[in-house]
């Protein structure tokens, strides 16, 4: 699709437009220092999408998956019908999002193969056991994203197929030229809403390229993921590394929360006499209770078997199953863990360590 | 609703040995007090967890009151003690974080003193009457409802 | 900050090759700037990986209840005020016994607050933080800026009451009271309860400002040396005390409960709103209840060996009056 130039004196401007119909958000900057989505009309004109504010603090995966999220409510009326029950209405109307890095775009492609029941990008909810809730905040949610010109040390996306202008999962991509912006919509409902803009002329376009190759050329860390290919699941399992990660990991769960491929969640009802609630929240694998089953057993009652699991799901079982790498680079889990396990270094490790004496399998 | 009409559910945790026998012994002697309390049962004061006391808030009840032995009373001879030391702070915190002061009531009550449950009962739901439906500590689920 | 580095790796190798550790406790430099990360060493040789910063910002004393039941010899534990308070209250609670451990202590200079000195950095990323007695170097990839120690310090830290460990085989520094302060130098008792001096229903608005954006992650009760139950309160399902979702009751559940159950214990030492990803000031609810504790009981955690922590003993004429 073409391109178009949004002028930065012109973004306010365009917003407003965007919000007569749409909820509309954008990254902003809060009172304790953390950057976080926070609806338009709430962020002072200045912090809209400014460049150096990196990546906001948690991803903005809530915005297709919350943290509490309502599947469907009851009620008990003996007489009346006997147990109604309703399923939670979707979104009322569709929302916007600006300034979504390209690793977290990503990510939601990947989600889509897991909710959508189908191949990664394929976010329609048609295929069999598609995530209706899921499909329905797909549809009603709009991602424009903003191409990352200056990567934070912690970023490595570049080695996680993915990259600083990276498209996947966006509807248009919004690339920061200095006074303006050069927008490309990706998809027929970015393009609608960017009617009326002004086309870029090829000096945006290749001033965009050579930011883009500057910005690739900060990334330098190498991630080789080529022998964790080769080796078998069991003899990842064995290597030495996980008694070293286990012996400081808190197993709290900020990296799983910060994250935005992760994805579990626990389903509860909540009952209060005759009517009540079931619910969708966040779970997380580090939680010794995750996989406690009603008999008691624990499959991953151990602390090192939930340092582990964590890693060869992402990075082992994921693409096995998947063809995907389950990670998108955006380094949050590096700035959020205590106890600074680093995920590249993790990485590095399973790929190169040689396994250890094999008295420790799955 | 008006806080006349509104009739407040309080979560009331009696000691077996003192408080539960005033309470029974309060029927017994058919002394009058408001209704509006749901009784549970605790072997001793000392078992009170602030657990108990939390999740009755979010479930929504309206006040919390938590009666024993007298000091020097308790049948497992301390446990009132140490639970003396943790209402305080139970209190305390609750109060500092906005709980209104009238939702959360302590007694000692020994199994002779049917005329102070009573007395006491009648207060304490005065209290949370005079305060009206708590949404503070409320769960969704109870608004939605 | 060097003359410190260099003698908790004299001791730690000192003390892993004659014997009385089998493994020491500590910190390595991070993989990026401003973080330091646990670590726990079994050779002599490996003692040049040990580091101390201001950046150690942790609590190693939870972390030695796993190391301790694993085999037999003492652990070795790099422990500043704090930390060796939380060993003194952990000892008493029968997690590990004295002749157990092993603790190097290090006199605190007081620990960094990242996200202060981030806020403070006008450029895009830091690189490197250098540190000396009372200034911090921050470099970015293309300026430098100088900050001074006590306008970048954790909260905690201004109002420490004990820099010096209570406990140790061996210090790394001088911690006499005349050469350096002992204590962070403010008034705890003015600042741990803020709240106090509001109505009502502003302590409820500042209650969920302050709260709201807790993601449920559990890391400051992960981090926290108190929080070691088999099976936390959390976690509990016959019943569900705790609603595990994002209504405010909820999380404000959890934050309420988690602070009763520390109660007496906690020693301030601020790893909980360190490790928070969210930056919230979790501190607010323990400071109030130690600040209840000092006045009604006279206790503060950890200063001893052998005290019995405030919520386990009793005195007969203890603060009734709220009670009818």
């Amino acid at each position: 699709m073409d391109s178009y130039l949004l002028a930065k004196d012109r973004l306010d401007a365009f917003i407003s437009r965007l919000a007569a119909s749409l909820s509309v958000f954008v990254p902003a900057k809060g009172q304790d220092g953390l950057w976080s989505y926070v609806p338009a009309a709430r962020a002072a004109p200045s912090d809209a999408l400014t460049p150096e504010g990196g990546n906001t603090n948690m991803s903005p995966k809530s915005f297709v998956f919350p943290q509490t999220e309502v599947l469907l409510r009851f009620d008990n009326r003996p007489g009346e019908g006997g147990m109604i029950l309703r399923q939670e209405p979707g979104p009322a109307g569709r929302t916007v999002v600006l300034g979504v890095r390209p690793c977290d775009a990503k990510a939601f492609s990947m989600l889509d193969g897991i909710f959508g029941g189908g191949a990664s990008g394929d976010a329609s909810g048609d295929a069999p056991g598609a995530d209706p809730y899921w499909a329905a905040r797909r549809a009603a949610t709009i991602f424009f994203g903003l191409a990352c010109n200056y990567p934070c040390p912690t970023c490595f996306c570049d080695q996680m197929r993915c990259g600083p202008h990276h498209r996947e999962g966006l509807d248009a991509l919004w690339v920061d030229l200095g006074e303006s912006y050069l927008v490309t919509p990706l998809t027929e409902r970015g393009r609608e809403l960017l009617a009326g803009l002004e086309p870029a002329g090829q000096a945006d376009l290749d001033r965009a390229e050579s930011l883009r190759a500057e910005a690739q050329a900060l990334l330098t860390g190498k991630i080789p993921m080529d022998v964790i290919e080769e080796r078998e699941v069991l003899a990842l399992c064995a290597l030495p590394l996980w008694e070293e990660l286990a012996a400081t990991c808190l197993n709290c769960g900020a990296c799983t929360h910060a994250c935005p491929t992760c994805h579990c969640f626990d389903i509860q009802d909540e009952v209060k006499g005759a009517s009540g609630r079931r619910l969708r929240n966040w779970d997380s694998c580090m939680s010794g209770l995750f996989t406690r089953h009603a008999s008691g057993h624990n499959p991953r009652g151990d602390k090192l078997s939930r340092v582990r699991q964590r890693f060869m799901h992402k990075f082992k079982y994921i693409p096995v199953k998947r063809g995907v790498v389950g990670c998108v680079g955006c380094g949050r889990c590096i700035k959020v863990c205590p106890v600074n396990i680093d995920v590249r270094e993790v990485v590095r490790a399973m790929n190169t360590q040689p396994p250890g004496p094999p008295e420790r399998s799955a | 609703m008006s806080n006349e009409e509104f009739s407040p559910r309080i979560a009331t945790f009696l000691c077996s040995w003192c408080s539960y026998g005033a309470a029974d012994m309060a029927g017994v002697g058919r002394f009058s007090y408001p209704a509006d309390f749901r009784v549970v049962r605790i072997p001793c004061t000392g078992r009170l967890s602030p657990k108990f006391v939390l999740s009755a808030l979010r479930q929504g009840a309206d006040g919390v009151w938590v009666s024993g032995c007298h000091p020097g009373d308790c049948h497992f001879i301390s446990g009132n003690l140490t639970a003396r030391r943790h209402f305080t702070l139970l209190k305390n915190l609750l109060e500092y974080v906005g709980v209104e002061p009238g939702r959360l009531h302590f007694s000692w009550i020994s199994s002779a003193e049917a005329d102070k449950f009573a007395r006491v009962a009648t207060e304490v739901a005065a209290a949370v009457r005079a305060l009206g439906p708590a949404q503070n500590t409320l769960s969704a689920l109870i608004k939605a409802v | 900050m060097r003359s410190r580095i260099v003698n908790i790796r004299a001791a730690a190798k000192q003390a892993l090759e004659e014997g009385p550790c089998r493994v020491v406790a500590g910190y390595a430099p991070g993989t990026m700037a401003m973080r330091a990360r646990p670590i726990f060493i079994d050779k002599p040789e490996d003692a040049g990986k040990l580091t101390w910063s201001s950046f150690c910002v942790g609590n190693l004393a939870g972390l030695l209840t796993q190391a301790a039941h694993a085999a037999p010899g003492k652990i070795g534990v790099v422990a500043q005020g704090c930390v060796s308070r939380n060993l003194v209250g952990l000892i008493g609670e029968g997690r590990f016994k004295r002749e157990d451990l092993y603790i190097i202590g290090v006199p605190c200079l007081g620990m960094a607050e990242r996200r202060k000195i981030e806020a403070k950095y006008p450029g895009r990323a830091i690189i490197a933080v250098e540190e000396a007695e009372d200034v911090f170097v921050v470099r970015g990839k293309r300026r430098e800026v100088r900050m001074l120690r006590r306008d970048v310090l954790r909260d905690n830290c201004y109002t420490c009451v004990q820099r010096n460990p209570v406990i140790f085989d061996v210090l790394v520094a001088d911690s006499a009271p005349d050469a350096e302060p002992s204590t962070g130098g403010g008034d705890i008792d003015k600042v741990a309860a803020p709240w106090e001096r509001l109505a009502p229903e502003a302590r409820l608005t500042a209650f969920e400002a302050a709260y709201k954006d807790c993601i449920r992650c559990y890391a400051c009760r992960d981090v926290c040396p108190l929080c070691y139950c088999a099976t936390c309160f959390v976690d509990e399902s016959q019943p569900q005390w705790l609603g595990k979702t994002q209504d405010f009751a909820d999380i404000a559940n959890y934050h309420l409960l988690r602070a009763l159950h520390c109660a007496g214990r906690c020693t301030d030492c601020g790893a909980c709103e360190s490790a928070c990803p969210q930056n919230i000031k979790v501190r607010r609810l323990t400071s109030k209840l130690e600040k209840d504790v000092r006045a009604l009981y006279g206790h503060q955690a950890g200063m001893a060996l052998g005290e019995a922590p405030p919520l386990t003993v009793y005195k007969p004429d203890d603060p009734q009056d709220f009670i009818k």
